[in-house]
């Protein structure tokens, strides 16, 4: 025996494939994307008995192995393919057992594969609260495998299935269907064809168009022996092979699954009445954010004052510590506060995970997604471009590629290119800076002033997004039909590991992500912000010394027009004021302009910029807000952030093109230099009219 | 000697941080790693 089993965890989507995964692995687990692509990839090595390790790789959920996007495509393609290092050498279907019959078409899909199987029912705790009964032996020898009735909510029959694991090799691999009922001539043509190959694989090579070993799709058709069917022919015989896993399915569970509806206590129906309601529905879910949003600002305040507080003394600590000079200050003034700049939203990033893992895993989110459908279609489009949107509140480029899973072009292209409006996490810290500075700390009917903005900000963002796809709808005439279907899983008290982990990665993935890009342009920043031509720069000292030679200030205050003197006169401050023309009228300076152009590779790294150039600017040991909030305009002599610059600012990160990556994805999503390009005109230059018009209106 | 140092890691450090950003933002190419040729592990675009 291996001392190290590949397992496939494969399943539906919503069957709890995630908490199986999660009860196996624990904190044993990482997350990355696989090669060339942005689909997640989930391991974890699971510890079996007799000292035996499980790598345990939790495949994207799919409904079947009629593949219709990327991540359903990979379940296939590792399952194909043997030479894949993460071939399984046993898959682990889950299903949920109230789910069951949908659930095992996958199951005796996967089972045809030849590959060893075990059937995973999870849920097992609902199944008295629903009136199911199941007969395990039964279920198993019909189905031909072991099955491992489970609760990942109770912690029940997680250790039975880690034993099956372990003796996968007395698993049976006789498959549920023979393949040759789909079309008994045209399979023997094609095990003449290929004598040596499984059947069902050959099967799958051909109507799915993937590859495995050393075949293709392309090889099955250059065999002159074997002459393939037309895609409307193939088609029909896919439908075919589906009835009859459906007739095989329904004739094992008419004796194996027994369900008497009249013990059956269901609150479900009455909380779908009221939460998909078209009044109460949409009631509720405003509540629901208002909530959010709130908490975010109550809870986070203290660890944020916190983190804050602590990056300026560890600031002051390195400079007292190491040695005076160049290298000391680049730590000092630029590393530190660059990274405290972004570190010190960790608490509000985490809350908002927080919040979002909690409705996800509550089964809500679906119910808003069906919601949010409703308003879709009148805007030209269907819920399918609601998922993006919805995922595009962490990150744009994601969302982009989840876009694969539209087939219709035109409303694909649509939410490629609306989707860059919904609010993303990287925005939320600007967000939240800007707002700290400008609006005051008030409520009314008991919510902050500060949380609803940051809402209206959120909804801004959605509704623009909603908007623009009108209006592109309008004009792109591109000819398509859609239909959207939308799964609704049970509703559910989150699991607490479940939720901690998912904060935990998507908060490690916000920092680390873009806090090496922050800590690089830290360093660059820093030293365009210490170093500068000509006489300016190099006698700052003398010229200011001799300036306010007449007037009486103090060593201090001296001290500190010379650090602006030099900032001013450095590489970044030269380039700033090149730029500070075209900046001014929206009520900016020319920080805040170098600010704008470095977050161009990521819009968080706007408040690691300002808190760098502040801190070389300022030596005092005060946080990087109330450094900003001293600042003065050179134009109109008043606070460089007031309440105008403030909105100004906010709607301008609203709605520019701030993100080098998503360009990116966009130019190749869309495989064309020409969307991309005029998504960041456009929304450019929409983002300067409008914080143009919000500067001149409001000051 | 100190000065002299110090100013060799800040230009360590500079030279360092803006080869990362070259090479984030695709203007030095990274090295491929090689992987098999199935679909899906070197995205072929055929998606």
């Amino acid at each position: 025996m291996p001392k190290q089993i590949n397992v496939a965890l494969i399943g539906n989507p919503n069957t709890g494939k995630t908490s199986v995964f999660n009860a196996l692995t624990g904190l044993n687990q990482k997350v990355g994307n696989y090669p060339g692509i942005t689909v997640e990839k989930k391991e974890g090595i699971c510890k079996l008995p007799r000292g035996v390790k499980a790598h345990i790789i939790d495949l994207p959920g799919t409904y079947s192995l009629n593949a219709s996007s990327l991540d359903e495509n990979l379940v296939i393609e590792l399952l194909l393919n043997k030479k894949d290092k993460d071939f399984p050498d046993v898959a682990v279907v889950v299903s949920d057992v109230e789910n069951l019959k949908r659930n095992l078409l996958l199951y005796t899909q996967i089972k045809d594969l030849e590959i060893p199987t075990i059937l995973v029912i999870n849920m097992s705790d609902r199944m008295e609260y629903k009136g199911i009964q199941l007969d395990i032996p039964y279920l198993e020898k019909e189905l031909k495998t072991k099955i491992a009735l489970i609760s990942t909510r109770k912690k029940i029959g997680i250790n039975g299935l880690k034993d099956l694991i372990s003796n996968y090799k007395d698993l049976s691999i006789t498959p549920c269907l023979n393949a040759s009922e789909i079309d008994n001539t045209y399979f023997d043509k094609l095990r003449h064809a290929f004598p040596n190959q499984l059947l069902y694989k050959l099967w799958l090579v051909i109507t799915q168009d993937v590859n495995f070993g050393t075949i293709d799709r392309n090889q099955v058709d250059a065999i002159d022996s074997f002459k393939t069917k037309s895609n409307a022919d193939l088609k029909r015989l896919q439908q075919k092979e589906t009835i009859k896993r459906y007739q095989f399915i329904n004739n094992t569970l008419k004796k194996g699954q027994s369900i008497d509806l009249s013990t059956a206590k269901d609150l479900r129906i009455k909380l779908d009445r009221i939460l998909t309601h078209k009044v109460w529905g949409y009631l509720i879910f405003f509540v629901i954010l208002l909530t959010i949003f709130q908490a975010i600002y109550d809870w986070a305040q203290v660890p944020m004052e916190l983190i804050d507080g602590a990056f300026a003394s560890l600031s002051e600590w390195t400079k007292n510590i190491m040695p005076q000079g160049a290298f000391t200050d680049l730590i000092a003034e630029g590393i530190i506060p660059g990274l405290g700049g972004i570190v010190i939203f960790i608490p509000q990033i985490a809350f908002l995970f927080l919040f979002i893992a909690v409705l996800e895993e509550s089964g809500y989110m679906s119910r808003v997604v069906f919601l949010m459908d409703r308003i879709m279609r009148r805007f030209g489009l269907s819920g399918k471009s609601v998922v993006p949107l919805i995922s595009g509140t962490a990150c744009a480029i994601p969302a982009i590629m989840a876009t694969r899973n539209i087939e219709s072009w035109k409303e694909r292209l649509i939410t490629i290119l609306v989707t860059p409006f919904t609010t993303c996490s990287a925005r939320l810290p600007v967000y939240l800076i800007i707002i700290e500075l400008v609006i005051p700390e008030g409520r009314i009917f008991g919510l902050g002033y500060q949380p609803l903005t940051l809402m209206l900000l959120y909804l801004i963002g959605f509704g623009t997004a909603v908007c623009s796809a009108w209006i592109l709808n309008k004009i792109l005439k591109i000819k398509s039909k859609t239909f959207f279907v939308v799964e609704m899983p049970n509703y559910k008290l989150p699991l607490f590991k479940n939720v901690a982990l998912t904060v935990l990665e998507k908060t490690k993935s916000f920092v680390f992500g873009a806090g090496k890009i922050i800590l690089a342009i830290s360093i660059v920043l820093w030293f365009l912000a210490s170093y500068g031509p000509g006489e300016n720069f190099n006698n700052a000292e003398a010229i200011v010394t001799t300036e306010y030679a007449s007037s009486n200030l103090s060593q201090q205050d001296l001290q500190q027009k010379i650090a602006s003197h030099k900032l001013e006169h450095s590489f970044i401050g030269i380039t700033g004021r090149a730029i500070e023309p075209v900046i001014k009228p929206l009520g900016y300076d020319w920080k805040i302009g170098i600010a704008i152009v470095s977050s161009f590779a990521a819009r968080e790294v706007f408040v690691g910029t300002l808190a760098t150039i502040y801190s070389v600017e300022d030596d005092d040991v005060d946080t990087i807000t109330n450094r900003m909030a001293k600042d003065t305009n050179r134009t109109t002599g008043g606070k460089l952030f007031t309440l105008a610059s403030g909105i100004s600012l906010l709607l301008f990160y609203a709605f520019a093109m701030q993100c080098m990556s998503t360009l990116a994805i966009v130019k190749r999503e869309t495989n064309s230099w020409k969307w991309p390009i005029l998504q960041l005109v456009i929304m450019s230059v929409f983002a300067y009219i409008v914080a143009l018009i919000a500067y001149q209106f409001l000051k | 000697m100190n000065t002299i140092i110090q100013n060799i890691l800040v230009f360590t450090s500079l030279a360092l941080a803006i080869w990362f950003l070259l090479q984030k933002f695709g203007l030095f190419p990274k090295r491929k790693v090689a992987t098999n040729k199935a679909c899906g592990q070197d995205d072929c675009g055929c998606h």
